[in-house]
C-alpha cells in the first residue's frame, strides 16, 4: 500500500526545497490567530490567504494553506476553554469540559490538554491517511442517506448526557435544537420557518447562534462576578501546569484513538466533517467512562475527546479531497482552488500520477503537528492572560469581538441580530434550567437528519425495512451504536452491584 | 506701500502657481476624470470554491489588467443568490459594483419562485460564457450501459429506478421533457433531492442513486467514477461518451440549458454612465479574448467563450422563458 519510491521522492521533494519549510511557521501563525478569534472560521483564515499563494510554486503554496488549516484547527479550542465561545464550529465539545475546566483556575492545564490532544490527533489522522489513503476513500462516496441518518442519530446520542438534571427539559432543548436546525430551504425545495425573512432561507446562521446560545448567554450570567477565576491565587499563568496538561493527555491513549478514529471516518464523509466528529467522540468517550458524571463538569477526557477528534477530521477530509478530488468541506474546497489555480485537477488520477507530493504533504503534516506543540505553546501560554482582565473588561470585549465576528462571518447585520437573539434565548433557558448544549447539538445536526431521513423515505420509495436490508454498512452503524450503549448498560450495573456489594461489609 | 506690492505679487504668484500646477499635472486630473479611477468591487452571490467564484478570481486578473484598477472579489452567498442579487442591486449603479454569476437558472428563480424586488431589466449581461448543461449519468460499475437501457426500465416501471436530482433546476425540467417524451410517468418516478450539485454528482459516482441528472460541468473531476448517458444539448460537450438529446427525442427535441454563467452590470448603468459602461463593457470583451486568459482558464476548467452582450441577454431571456412554462415544476414539491 505504501510505495517506497514515492516516499523517497517525496522526501527528496522535502529536502530540496526550502520554501516548502518557509511557509510552516507563518500558516500555523496566521491559522491559530484566526481560529481563535471568534465567528473566524478556517475556511475565511484560508480564503484570506489564498491570492498570496498564486505567487508561490505548488507544493509551498498547499502546504502553507495546510499550515493554516492544522493552526485554525487548534486555534478554535482557546476560546472555546477560556470563554465558552467556541471559535470554529469544531470545538463545541471543548467547552463542554474545558471552560468548566478553565473556570475551576484550571486554564493552564485545560489548554496543555487541549494542544496535547489536537497534536496527536492531527500526527494520528495524517498517520491514518498514510496508510489507508486508497481503501478508505473508496468507501467514503457509497455511504447513502441511511447510513449518515445513522452517523446523525449517534450524534444524537450525546442529548442523554447534556440533559443534566431533568431529562425531559434536555430532551426538549435538543427537539427545540433540531427545529431550529431545520428552518429554511429544505433539499425537496420547501421553506419552513423563515417568517419572510431572506436572510433564513438558508437556515439560522449557526456560528452566530452558537456563539450567543454558548458564549453571550454565560457572558451576561457572569455580570456580577469579578473575574472569571474566583479563586485568586488559581488565577496564575503557568507554564509548568500547560506542561503538565500535555504529560496529563498522555494517560488516556485510548480516549485520543477512539477520538482520532472517529475524527478521521467522520471527516472523510463530505459534508459532514469535524463539526459532528468532535460531538460524536465526546459522547463516546463519556458513555464509556468509568465516571459519566464527572464529565461537564471539568474532566480533562472530554477536553481530549473532542480536540482528538476535531483535528483528526483534518487528515480525514484531505483523504477524500486528495482520493476523490471532492471537497468535505469549505476548507478543503479552498484547496482544490489552489489546485486549479496552478492548474493541478484534483482526483483519482491526481494520486496515481503524483504520489510524491501526495506523500510529501503527509510528511509536511507530521512536522506541522509537531510545530504546532511549540508554536502553540507559546499561543496559549499568551492567551491564558485573559484570566487576569476583570470582568467588566472582558465581558464588553469580547462581546464587541462576538459582534465583529458574527458580522464577518455572515457579511451582512444578520450575524450580529442572530447573536443577540440566541443569546437572549441562551441567558432564559438558562435562567430556567435548560440545558444550552442540547440545543446547540440539535441545530449542528437537525439539518443533516432531517435532510437524510427524506432522501432515505425518497429512495427506499417509503420502504424503510427493505432498503435498510441492502444496506449492510447503515446496519452495522446501528448495531455499533447500540453495541456501545449495551455496553454501558452492563458496566453501570457491575459498577452499581460492586457498589452495594461493598456495602454491608 | 510694501505691502500692497507684495500682495500682488503674491496673488500673480499664486495663479502663476495654479497655472503651472494645472499644466504640468495633466495627467493626474484626467486620472480623476476618467473611469476607474479606484478599485473595483466583483460580486459573487455564491460562497468561496463554486464555479462563479472560481470563475472570477482566475478572470479577474486578465480583467484589471485591461481596467487599470485592482479587482475585489466580494462574496455574497445564501438563499440561491438571492442575497447576492439583492446585495448588488443596492450598490449604486456608477460601475464600481460588477456582477459575476449564473444568471441562469438563478435569476429567473429569484424572480419566479422568491418573490425578489428586482426584475430581468435591473440587469445588464454583458457575456455569459458559461453554458451549462445537464448530464444524466450512473456509476461507472452501474448495469446501465445506455440511455435506452434507462428508457426501458422507467417505461416499465417509473419507480424501478432511484434518481438524484436538485430540486427547482433546470435538470428537473430536463427529467420532465424526457419523462414527456417517452410517456413515461413524472409523477411517479423515485427522485431523491439534494442541497447542492456537488452532492448530487457524489451520489452518482458512489452508486447511492441509480442516475443522477445534474450539470455536465462539474462532473468533469469524477470522469473516471462515472458513465454518462445522456447530454441535454444538441452538441457533444465535453467529450462525453453516450447520446444527446437528439438522438433519443428527435431533431426538435427541447431542453433548457443548464447555469448560464458570467459577467454582468447594472442595466442603469447604460444611461447613467455610458462612458464607464463602455469601458467596463471593452475590458470584459478584450479579457475573454486574450489568449493568454483564454489558456488559464481553459487549464482549470473554466469556460471563455465570447457570446456579447446582445446573445447573452438573449439567452438568458429563452431560458427565463422557458422557466416560467415550467413554473410548477420549480416551485417545492
Amino acid at each position: 500500500m505504501i510505495e517506497l519510491d514515492a516516499v523517497s521522492a517525496a522526501f527528496a521533494l522535502l529536502s530540496s526545497d526550502l520554501s516548502a519549510w518557509l511557509y510552516l511557521l507563518p500558516g500555523l501563525v496566521i491559522g491559530l490567530v484566526f481560529g481563535a478569534m471568534p465567528g473566524i472560521s478556517i475556511t475565511m483564515a484560508m480564503a484570506f490567504a489564498l491570492p498570496a499563494t498564486l505567487y508561490m510554486d505548488f507544493l509551498p503554496a498547499i502546504i502553507f494553506l495546510t499550515a493554516i488549516y492544522t493552526g485554525a484547527g487548534f486555534g478554535g479550542s482557546v476560546p472555546a476553554v477560556l470563554m465558552n465561545i467556541p471559535g470554529t464550529s469544531s470545538a463545541v465539545a471543548t467547552t463542554f469540559d474545558g471552560y468548566p475546566m478553565a473556570r475551576a483556575g484550571r486554564h493552564n492545564e485545560a489548554l496543555g490538554v487541549a494542544l496535547a490532544s489536537s497534536v496527536l490527533g492531527c500526527l494520528g489522522s495524517y498517520l491514518m491517511l498514510f496508510l489507508l489513503i486508497g481503501p478508505v476513500s473508496g468507501l467514503v462516496l457509497k455511504l447513502g442517506p441511511l447510513e449518515m441518518f445513522a452517523v446523525a442519530i449517534w450524534g444524537m446520542l450525546l442529548l442523554g448526557s447534556l440533559a443534566g438534571t431533568y431529562l425531559a427539559r434536555g430532551l426538549l432543548a435538543g427537539a427545540f435544537g433540531v427545529l431550529l436546525g431545520t428552518v429554511g430551504f429544505n433539499s425537496a425545495g420547501f421553506i419552513r420557518g423563515t417568517m419572510g425573512i431572506p436572510w433564513l432561507l438558508d437556515g439560522v446562521p449557526q456560528i452566530p447562534a452558537m456563539m450567543g446560545l454558548l458564549a453571550a448567554s454565560q457572558l451576561i450570567g457572569l455580570v456580577n462576578t469579578t473575574y472569571l477565576i474566583t479563586d485568586e491565587s488559581a488565577r496564575k499563568i503557568s507554564f509548568g501546569k500547560t506542561l503538565s496538561g500535555i504529560r496529563l493527555t498522555f494517560r488516556f491513549p485510548w480516549v485520543i484513538m477512539r477520538g482520532s478514529i472517529i475524527g478521521v471516518l467522520i471527516g472523510a464523509i463530505p459534508g459532514v466533517g469535524s463539526s459532528i466528529s468532535n460531538l460524536l467522540s465526546y459522547s463516546e468517550t463519556r458513555r464509556n467512562s468509568d465516571d459519566p458524571d464527572s464529565f461537564g463538569k471539568g474532566n480533562p477526557a472530554g477536553v481530549i475527546a473532542a480536540e482528538a477528534a476535531n483535528s483528526s477530521s483534518e487528515g480525514g477530509a484531505m483523504g477524500t479531497m486528495l482520493a476523490l478530488g471532492i471537497p468535505g468541506g469549505g476548507a478543503t474546497a479552498i484547496l482544490l482552488a489552489a489546485f486549479a489555480m496552478h492548474n493541478i485537477v484534483g482526483g483519482p488520477s491526481f494520486i496515481a500520477n503524483n504520489k510524491d507530493i501526495v506523500y510529501a504533504l503527509i510528511f509536511s503534516n507530521f512536522a506541522q503537528a509537531v510545530l504546532l506543540l511549540f508554536v502553540g505553546l507559546g499561543f496559549v501560554y499568551v492567551a491564558s492572560y485573559i484570566v487576569r482582565v476583570p470582568l467588566h473588561y472582558l465581558i464588553p470585549s469580547v462581546l464587541v469581538v462576538s459582534n465583529f465576528g458574527a458580522y464577518a462571518i455572515e457579511g451582512s447585520a444578520a450575524g450580529p441580530i442572530t447573536l443577540w437573539v440566541f443569546a437572549i434565548l441562551g441567558w432564559a433557558m438558562l435562567r430556567y434550567g435548560y440545558p444550552v448544549a442540547a440545543a446547540v447539538v440539535g441545530l449542528l445536526l437537525g439539518g443533516l437528519l432531517e435532510s437524510n431521513l427524506l432522501r432515505t423515505y425518497q429512495i427506499s420509495g417509503g420502504d424503510y425495512v427493505d432498503y435498510a436490508v441492502q444496506r449492510p454498512g447503515a446496519l452495522i452503524i446501528f448495531a455499533l451504536m447500540l453495541g456501545s450503549i449495551a455496553l454501558q448498560a452492563v458496566s453501570k450495573r457491575r459498577r452499581a452491584s460492586k457498589l452495594s456489594a461493598g456495602k454491608p461489609e | 506701500m510694501t505691502s500692497r506690492l507684495s500682495r500682488r505679487h503674491m496673488l500673480q504668484l499664486a495663479s502663476a502657481g495654479v497655472a503651472a500646477a494645472a499644466m504640468t499635472t495633466p495627467s493626474l486630473l484626467r486620472a480623476q476624470d476618467s473611469f476607474p479611477n479606484r478599485p473595483i468591487n466583483v460580486v459573487v452571490p455564491f460562497d468561496t470554491g463554486g464555479y462563479n467564484d472560481r470563475l472570477a478570481r482566475a478572470f479577474a486578473p486578465f480583467l484589471q489588467e485591461e481596467l487599470g484598477q485592482p479587482l475585489t472579489i466580494i462574496n455574497r452567498g445564501g438563499a440561491g443568490a438571492l442575497l447576492g442579487h439583492m446585495f448588488f442591486m443596492q450598490q449604486p449603479a456608477d460601475g464600481y459594483t460588477i456582477l459575476c454569476t449564473s444568471a441562469a437558472p438563478y435569476l429567473p428563480l429569484n424572480i419566479l419562485t422568491q418573490d425578489a424586488t428586482f426584475s430581468y431589466d435591473d440587469f445588464y449581461m454583458v457575456n455569459l460564457p458559461s453554458q451549462d448543461y445537464t448530464l444524466l449519468a450512473t456509476s461507472a460499475d452501474s448495469d446501465l450501459q445506455t440511455i435506452d437501457d434507462v428508457i426501458a426500465r422507467l417505461k416499465e416501471d417509473p419507480g424501478s429506478l432511484s434518481i438524484g436530482i436538485q430540486a427547482a433546476s433546470a435538470d428537473l425540467v430536463n427529467l420532465s421533457i424526457l419523462a414527456d417524451a417517452n410517456d413515461i410517468d413524472f409523477d411517479a418516478l423515485r427522485m431523491v433531492t439534494y442541497d447542492g450539485g456537488g452532492p448530487a454528482r457524489n451520489a452518482v459516482a458512489g452508486g447511492v442513486v441509480d442516475i443522477g441528472l445534474v450539470g455536465g460541468e462539474g462532473f468533469l473531476p469524477l470522469r473516471e467514477q462515472i458513465r454518462p448517458l445522456l447530454t441535454f444539448d444538441r452538441r457533444q460537450r465535453d467529450d462525453w461518451e453516450g447520446a444527446i438529446v437528439t438522438d433519443v427525442m428527435g431533431e426538435d427535441a427541447r431542453v433548457v440549458v443548464g447555469s448560464q454563467r458570467g459577467w454582468g452590470l447594472h442595466a442603469t448603468l447604460q444611461e447613467n454612465n455610458p462612458e464607464a459602461f463602455r469601458i467596463l463593457s471593452e475590458a470584459i470583451e478584450a479579457a475573454s479574448k486574450n489568449p493568454e486568459a483564454i489558456a488559464a482558464l481553459e487549464a482549470q476548467q473554466l469556460a471563455t467563450e465570447w457570446y456579447g452582450p446582445e446573445e447573452s441577454n438573449k439567452m438568458l431571456a429563452e431560458t427565463a422563458e422557458v422557466m416560467e412554462q415550467y413554473l410548477h415544476l420549480l416551485q417545492g414539491q
